[in-house]
């Protein structure tokens, strides 16, 4: 058990937009986003216009004013909150699990020496060539048995 | 001369842009296209930069992130956003053999290869179908109901899709009155912004609720496994030519070639049509699973572009699914862009076919140079570096902000309103009803185009 997840919290988190995130945290960084992205446009547009600015150009200037705050937003925000995610990395599942289910999936994997040669070439290359030869003798001699049975 | 260089200038500066920040974007799963590179293309708009830049930057981005969605998607396992979900089977079963790599490799040199492709494919489609293109804005406004219908029920809501057309377009045409009656303007941005981002906000207001929440509630946090770095070549990076064997070179481009062709379907069904058509002429399981990652995701590219440049080129209305959600702003950005009546003032007319051609190639290469490499060598880190400093809630925050200083821009406290109405009920549309912000785009033109023509026959 890592110190992130601690037995007895009561759940804390809430999925938005596709991943799990604090609402504490959220509603902080929602807040820091609404009030001062918008703050620093109508502050800029008021300062380019009141400096004699093109309303039109104002209006561009200051656009260009609250994009730079968001990614500030952003930026700090990063800092402020760490993700709510756990990220693992691993050597994944066993490999015959994976034919098994690409074969169940997909279709038979076939013999690796009747690859076209840039096929063989790269299937070596990865470390799977002897991996897909043992499934194909052990489907052909399965096949084999049930013809006889 | 005098003229071209500065066009090449903004093009290259534009280009570079778009596909540094949306080639980061790709890597943040769940990104979906529509709810970022339409309301920053729309910003990139209203700044004022000139036609040429909007366009270059909008290849770029589409191009961009679509090689470097590959990456959470082939070595996180989740989709990096929406056109990347038709390949997560296939990338899941190849990295549990242990090769996310050569599922991520096939995959983005695939990308490459249907991107340039698809480009000069489109231009050429594009000016096949001008000669008729003065009949189609004619009849714009019925061809816009038609195809409303169409993507509506070919949704995963079906007729409730259909029906939900309705009230939608009600809501579209109540809302314009009441802007007409207050701010004296109908607008435009406000919609595309509460559409696009609707699902953020009608999670935002789930979490608001205390019964909403309820919902929303996770006891853990949410896990992600990342296959193991691997990388097998020694020497020289493979170039998409060396990564793709003969059979994948020729599905991609048969595939980008049909699917740049076939502009008016969804391109997420394209995806997974272009990857059944060309797998299953495949032998060997291997052999089918790399050719799907290599023609899926060169379709997330071909479609993107031709689906823009068609509409864009030959007519000038957003008549794609595409044209009408991601790449709306590039036909209709008030007071910039607009296609008021029917009638087009956006790049359609700003634009020449040869640079459509050029320029668009030109961002597409830029793209290219900058992710492929990157995503060739840097995947891991990247992907590993994004989940671990990046909050979600950081992302959340910034596109809070952003959601409001646009609506402020457009029309002041009352666009934003409108957003959050939009939004709210848009994003129940499509959370509760599979009703996706390409139907209520569509819906949005029918309220906009094609109603005025239909009150005219009853007048």
């Amino acid at each position: 058990m890592t110190s992130e997840t601690k037995l007895g919290d009561s759940p804390s988190y809430i999925e938005v937009w596709g991943d799990t995130v604090s609402p504490k945290h959220m509603w902080l960084s929602i807040l820091m986003g609404v009030i001062f992205a918008p703050a620093a446009f109508l502050t800029s547009r008021w300062a380019f216009e009141s400096s004699g600015v093109d309303a039109q150009l104002a209006g561009s200037y200051s656009l260009l004013v609250g994009l730079g705050a968001c990614l500030v937003v952003a930026v700090v925000g990063a800092n402020l909150f760490k993700p709510k995610r756990v990220l693992v990395e691993s050597e994944l599942g066993s490999r015959e699990d994976a034919m098994d289910a690409i074969e169940a999936e997909v279709g038979p994997i076939g013999d690796p020496d009747t690859f076209s040669a840039g096929d063989l070439a790269e299937v070596k290359q990865l470390g799977l060539y002897d991996d897909f030869k043992r499934r194909f003798e052990q489907n052909s001699a399965a096949s084999t048995n049930e013809e006889k049975s | 001369m005098e003229e071209l260089l500065p066009m090449i200038g903004w093009a290259l500066g534009m280009a570079l842009a778009g596909a540094i920040a949306f080639g980061l974007l790709g890597l943040v799963s769940g990104t979906d296209e529509t709810a970022t590179i339409a309301p920053i293309t729309l910003l990139v708009i209203l700044l004022g930069v000139p036609p040429v830049g909007v366009f270059a930057f909008f290849m770029a981005a589409i191009s961009a992130k679509h090689i470097t969605h590959a990456i959470p998607t082939t070595l996180l396992g989740i989709p990096g956003d929406t056109m990347a979900a038709p390949l997560l089977r296939d990338a899941q079963l190849l990295r549990e053999l242990g090769v996310p790599h050569i599922a991520l490799r096939k995959a983005i040199s695939g990308g490459v290869l249907a991107a340039l492709i698809a480009v000069p494919l489109a231009v050429l489609f594009a000016w096949l179908l001008t000669p008729f293109a003065d009949a189609i804005s004619s009849v714009a406004g019925w061809i816009f109901l038609a195809a409303a219908v169409l993507i509506a029920f070919l949704s995963k809501s079906r007729w409730a899709a259909v029906i939900a057309l309705i009230p939608f377009v009600l809501l579209v045409l109540g809302l314009n009155a009441f802007t007409l009656a207050t701010l004296d303007k109908t607008l435009t941005v406000s919609f595309f912004l509460g559409i696009a981002t609707g699902p953020l906000i009608v999670d935002m207001f789930l979490a608001a609720s205390p019964v909403g929440r309820k919902t929303l509630q996770r006891a853990d946090k949410r896990r992600f496994e990342l296959a193991a770095d691997s990388r097998t070549w020694k020497g020289r990076m493979p170039s998409p030519f060396g990564v793709l064997s003969r059979g994948q070179l020729g599905a991609t481009a048969g595939a980008a070639t049909i699917s740049s062709a076939t502009f008016v379907f969804s391109p997420v069904a394209m995806t997974v049509l272009m990857g059944e058509l060309f797998g299953s002429r495949v032998k060997g399981a291997y052999q089918r699973l790399t050719t799907q990652m290599s023609v899926k995701n060169g379709t997330t590219e071909s479609t993107y572009i031709a689906e823009t440049l068609i509409p864009l080129i030959a007519i000038g209305l957003p008549l794609s699914p595409m044209a009408a959600s991601v790449a709306s702003p590039l036909f209709n950005a008030p007071p910039v862009y607009t296609i008021d009546d029917g009638v087009p003032n956006n790049l359609h007319t700003l634009l020449e076919p040869w640079q459509f051609l050029v320029f668009g190639l030109l961002a597409v290469i830029i793209a290219v140079l900058l992710t492929y490499p990157f995503a060739m060598t840097q995947a891991h880190r990247a992907a590993k570096w994004i989940m671990q400093k990046v909050s979600h809630e950081a992302i959340i925050g910034a596109f809070a902000g952003l959601l409001v200083v646009i609506s402020l821009y457009e029309g002041g406290v009352i666009a934003l309103f409108v957003t959050l109405t939009v939004g709210l009920v848009g994003g129940m549309l499509n959370k509760l009803f599979a009703v996706h912000t390409g139907v209520q785009f569509m819906g949005y033109y029918v309220a906009v185009l094609s109603v005025p023509g239909i009150l005219a026959l009853f007048a």
